[in-house]
């Protein structure tokens, strides 16, 4: 079904401040990096230190200080207005006027695709909604809402996945069933796929490479390649990996609490 | 919109108290009537049947008349309304610009506008539709800027993320999201468009409500004046409820979570200050100037800007007419700010002792629709019998003329408390009072500002209207004066100094909104 | 003064009129020309005379469609005279010559009440007959006719300081309500509505005592009388005619108004009565001997002297007679 493979994306000089004179306040520092094609990365960090701005900054839903980002040779303005995008953002953001399928379908629609009932309807099969195709989003618990969302991210068959938190509103149980069930919804759709989480052991069961972030104005304190067979569980071998993406963490972040400071 | 939903699923022991209340308020009425027969203020229950029944055919085919002049005034001024905010909302640079012009629009007294109207429209329909149209625009334009806004970023994000823009965005996001803002404008403009159809037959017309009810007044036909009152409430009652049932059937869903403030703009430095009013006086006198040459109309009524400029500042008498005009304003603004406070405390008020006793709601709002359905032509004179012509009348007036589109306002903004932080405080087993005063109140505030904003202009109106229906006192019998005897530069100057009056007050409260939702209300709902 | 918009509506309202006079075969001769007339109140018999001449085609047989249009409490006649919307307007004197004196270019070419219809009414328990019992009583009345309160005073010499002023909506409740105890009002409204309602009110008509202000006067423009001359000349024609009927029989004109505006809530009784009351006031010797709506130097000599009292400086330049001799004269 792809008819192009995943894109590289490269951060050249990325950098995001907010506010003007001495209330600016510095949310992401020059930064360089590059994702791979078709891998998945996780990027950790403590709260506030930018990692969402990032995911903005490469969705292009933000525009950056300094810097540029390319996807794949386009910039990420050219791969929003072909659909070549999709975003699943922490709050899930199902429009609470619209069915399950009417969300799903409305992505299609967002993106001048045409309308694909047996492509939605087999989604929301994978993502384990069958059955709830007609409720609203206000029917359903946390973890349909963000299995939803996951739906509706892969309907427009996307190249690249930015997945913000995706689970931060979902309890832990639930949680630990998605990150079972759905890299298996993503990983075969061949997508460069990027997720912000402050969950260690989530970053490592679901992603191929973790980055982690110091606090506020983000940099690169840690790139970890985790090398693990699918599917994946937690055992040893797992947790030698969030023990190493814990260590970075906790080094890079002082003891002090730091204020939060709003992606917005 | 849990709480508005109650009412669907009385009980019938509920039923059978509220026709019991129906029963004994009739009867009260009926004893108070006949005691009063002799003052020739009152018509009992019997007297308003019975005119009904002998005059079935009179009062139907004038009520179909005004009806379908309100209906029509009601669609194109909502529709204007609709277009404005999206306008609004699709190039934000216009936004204060928009809301700046129909604000003023919307402050043009009927008593000047009135006549104009006529003459521009000549014999017919137009002034009576024209007027409807414009009592119900501003009440939906309001409250719709906030309901456009109304939504969280994410959705908008979510737009943008597949590569859309603002119009999408309209269509996808605000137009669903605005949608119970939208209906509780509506709800507020139902009764306006009939008593601006209404004022509308008294700048000419062979039939209407309004023309039985000024005969009926005139005639002591005390029956026939309270039964033309009560059918007109009954009409805007029934379009009330009618439109609160489709905006229900439409109900999209508990409010979303909002986490942005919902303020305009940001905060401007130097010159850039002061460049946005004097852009917006300057359209505004080209639109003035342009309007009154393109149609024509003699300088006699129709007074230019030069001429206002002239009258109030140049002119030999300049300083003559300066002190009229103040003295008059002032006598006016001294009844009609305590009736501002009054009705707008009322409102907030009696919106949340509704939602702390849902019961009370069912109660009350036939009662607040009715007062605000009557018609100011027959209440005004009524009040002022009753509370007599010193500043106790205008005030009360003001205050029943305002207190209606802030009570649906804030019971609206009540409803509109995201079910998180409600679920958050019943989680804690927190009293009702206590949700009220930290989650649903906060909540709320975003509306009951708007309604404040919605009630300076109405304030005014309802003072100025007061004056000259009934005490012929202060600036509104300054202009019924001056309309008759034609001092247009006299009326006309009144106009210019009670828009600006009115976008004065407006702005402040815009400042204090400002001010209290940086602080208080944006953080509650950001948190 | 041109205005365009309206004549060219004007235009295409004859033109379909023609086409449609024109199918139905009916007097496809004469095109009428169209114009309006602007009343000063909503329908009532106030107008009888004009609703006569419309129904009984006396201007349709002077080739003019009259279109009568409504006034109310929110329209004054003066701008759409002024604007050319309507040809001629039902004004009063003192309301003429404030236009006048604020450069609207009108005259009274004719006049339908030659005494004023103000009255004051008052109830027999607390009566008021002449002048000077509204001495110590409470009057309700509009602010806005303050001036004429004053005038009555000093023409007849009663201490206007010692009139309390009780600012009221038009409407007679407040008298019955013993809010007040007497009302400034026309002798033909809520005195007719009092006795409709058993109640045996007083009247003393101020033109009885002095008050000079002649009221339903007849204005044009200056620019109408010059070369509008001929429609204003039949538009009066068609006027006289039909006040002339009114005046043989004035119930009949009172019928013929309920039955003209069905929708108007008028009451038969009521308007018999008014019709009745208002014939001393419309007519007189003089226009027995010159005609309905004449008015004769002395009329004019005393209105300017009143008018003065009410503050207004007029000169018996605002009155013109000639279209009215003309249509006398032949």
């Amino acid at each position: 079904m792809p008819a192009e493979s995943p894109p590289p994306i490269q951060c050249r000089d990325l950098s995001r401040s907010f506010g003007h004179g001495p209330a600016r306040v510095d949310a992401l520092e020059p930064f360089n990096l590059n994702f791979a094609a078709g891998q998945t990365t996780a990027i950790v960090g403590p709260s506030g230190c930018g990692k969402s701005t990032l995911l903005r900054l490469i969705a292009g839903l933000d525009t950056p200080s300094t810097g540029s980002v390319r996807i794949g040779g386009e910039t990420p303005l050219q791969m929003r207005q072909r659909a070549a995008l999709s975003v699943a953002f922490q709050d899930a953001a199902l429009l609470p006027w619209r069915s399950v399928r009417g969300n799903i379908a409305l992505a299609r629609k967002l993106a001048h695709l045409p309308p694909d009932p047996g492509g939605v309807d087999r989604l929301i099969a994978l993502v384990g909604l069958a059955g709830f195709e007609e409720r609203r989003p206000a029917d359903l618990s946390g973890g349909m809402r963000q299995r939803a969302a996951i739906a509706r991210c892969l309907a427009t068959d996307p190249r690249l996945l930015l997945l913000d938190e995706p689970f931060g509103a979902v309890d832990e149980l639930t949680r630990a069933r998605l990150n079972r069930e759905l890299p298996a919804l993503w990983q075969g759709h061949g997508v460069t796929t990027l997720l912000v989480t402050h969950s260690v052991s989530e970053a490592v069961l679901l992603s191929d490479r973790v980055i982690v972030l110091s606090p506020r104005p983000a940099r690169v304190v840690a790139d970890i390649a985790i090398d693990l067979a699918r599917p994946r569980n937690p055992g040893a071998e797992a947790d030698a990996l969030i023990a190493a993406v814990t260590e970075a963490l906790a080094q890079s972040a002082p003891p002090r609490p730091e204020p939060c400071v709003s992606a917005r | 919109m849990t709480i508005a939903l109650h009412p669907l699923r009385q009980r019938s022991s509920d039923r059978l108290w509220l026709v019991l209340g129906v029963l004994v308020a009739l009867l009260i009425w009926e004893l108070l009537a006949r005691a009063f027969a002799h003052t020739y203020l009152i018509a009992s229950p019997v007297e308003i049947a019975r005119y009904l029944w002998a005059n079935a055919g009179l009062v139907a085919r004038a009520a179909g008349i005004t009806g379908l002049t309100a209906a029509i005034g009601f669609v194109l001024g909502n529709a204007v309304a609709i277009a404005l905010a999206a306008l609004a909302v699709l190039v934000p640079g216009l936004a204060r610009m928009i809301s700046a012009l129909a604000l003023v629009v919307f402050c043009l007294p009927l008593v000047a506008t009135g006549p104009i109207l006529r003459v521009l429209w000549g014999p017919g329909l137009g002034p009576q539709i024209t007027l409807a149209a414009l009592a119900v625009y501003f009440t939906t334009f309001l409250p719709l800027m906030v309901g456009l806004r109304a939504a969280p970023p994410s959705w908008f994000d979510l737009v943008r993320s597949y590569g859309r823009g603002r119009l999408t965005a309209l269509i996808e996001v605000r137009a669903m999201a605005s949608l119970p803002y939208l209906f509780a404008g509506l709800q507020i403009a139902a009764p306006a468009a009939i008593l601006g159809a209404m004022f509308g037959e008294f700048t000419g017309a062979e039939r209407g409500m309004g023309v039985l009810t000024l005969r009926a007044m005139r005639s002591l036909d005390v029956a026939g004046t309270w039964a033309l009152a009560s059918t007109a409430a009954t009409i805007s009652m029934l379009a009330y409820a009618g439109l609160g049932r489709l905006g229900q059937a439409l109900n999209t869903g508990p409010p979303p979570l909002i986490l942005a403030p919902l303020l305009e703009g940001g905060r401007r430095k130097g010159w850039r200050v002061l460049a946005h009013p004097i852009l917006v006086v300057l359209v505004l006198i080209a639109l003035w100037w342009l309007s009154m040459e393109s149609a024509g109309l003699s300088q006699f009524f129709a007074k230019r800007p030069g001429d206002v400029w002239a009258f109030l500042i140049t002119a030999p008498e300049a300083a003559a007419h300066r002190a009229t005009l103040g003295s008059a304003l002032l006598e006016t603004l001294v009844l009609a700010l305590p009736g501002y406070l009054l009705g707008l405390a009322l409102g907030v008020g009696l919106a949340m002792a509704m939602v702390l006793a849902p019961r009370l709601a069912r109660a009350v709002m036939p009662i607040a629709i009715a007062l605000r359905a009557i018609p100011i032509v027959i209440t005004a004179p009524l009040i002022v019998i009753a509370l007599g012509r010193g500043a106790t009348g205008t005030i009360t007036i003001v205050a029943l003329m305002i207190f209606f589109p802030s009570l649906i306002a804030c019971y609206q903004g009540l409803a509109r408390t995201p079910r998180q932080v409600l679920e958050l405080f019943d989680s804690y087993a927190a009293s009702p009072l206590r949700r009220m005063a930290s989650a649903q109140f906060p909540a709320m505030l975003p509306a009951f500002f708007a309604a404040a904003r919605m009630a300076v202009p109405a304030a005014i109106l309802a003072a100025t209207t007061a004056e000259w229906l009934a005490t012929g006192r202060g600036i509104g019998g300054l202009m019924a004066l001056t309309a008759s005897t034609s001092g247009y530069g006299m009326l006309w100057s009144a106009v210019v100094v009670l828009a600006g009056v009115a976008v004065a007050g407006y702005v402040g409260i815009a400042q204090i909104e400002r001010a209290v939702l940086r602080i208080y209300g944006a953080e509650q709902l950001t948190r | 003064m041109t205005h365009h918009s309206f004549s060219r509506r004007g235009f295409l309202a004859a033109g379909a009129g023609g086409v449609l006079a024109a199918t139905m075969g009916a007097r496809p001769a004469l095109a009428a020309t169209d114009v309006a007339l602007q009343l000063s109140w909503l329908p009532s018999v106030q107008f009888g005379g004009s609703y006569i001449a419309q129904s009984r085609g006396y201007w349709r047989d002077l080739g003019l469609n009259v279109a009568l249009n409504p006034g109310g409490p929110n329209a004054p006649v003066e701008p759409p005279v002024v604007a050319g919307s309507a040809l001629m307007g039902i004004s009063a004197a003192d309301y003429t010559a404030a236009a006048v004196a604020q450069g609207a270019p009108f005259r009274i070419i004719a006049v339908a009440m030659q005494k004023n219809p103000f009255a004051i009414a008052s109830l027999p328990a607390k009566p008021v007959n002449v002048p000077k019992d509204l001495e110590g009583k409470k009057i309700g009345m509009a602010l806005a006719n303050t001036p004429v309160l004053k005038a009555l005073c000093s023409l007849n010499d009663v201490d206007f300081d010692a009139i309390e002023i009780v600012p009221t909506q038009y409407d007679a409740a407040p008298l019955l309500a013993g809010q007040v105890d007497c009302l400034l009002c026309w002798e033909t409204d809520l005195p007719v509505a009092m006795i409709m309602r058993g109640l045996k009110p007083i009247t003393m008509l101020m033109a009885d005592y002095g008050y000079a202000v002649q009221s339903q006067t007849y204005i044009a423009t200056d620019d109408s009388i010059a070369n509008r001359r001929a429609d204003l000349i039949a538009l009066l024609r068609g006027e006289i005619h039909g006040w002339s009927d009114y005046l043989a029989d004035p119930a009949a004109a009172a019928a013929l108004t309920v039955k003209m505006f069905p929708d108007a809530g008028l009451d038969l009784k009521t308007q018999e009565l008014q019709a009745a009351r208002q014939v001393p006031l419309m007519f007189s010797p003089v226009t027995e001997a010159h005609g309905f709506g004449w008015f004769t130097d002395d009329s004019i000599a005393a209105n300017i002297k009143t008018l003065a009292l009410l503050g207004q400086d007029v000169s018996p330049d605002l009155w013109d007679r000639s279209l009215l001799e003309e249509i006398h004269a032949s």
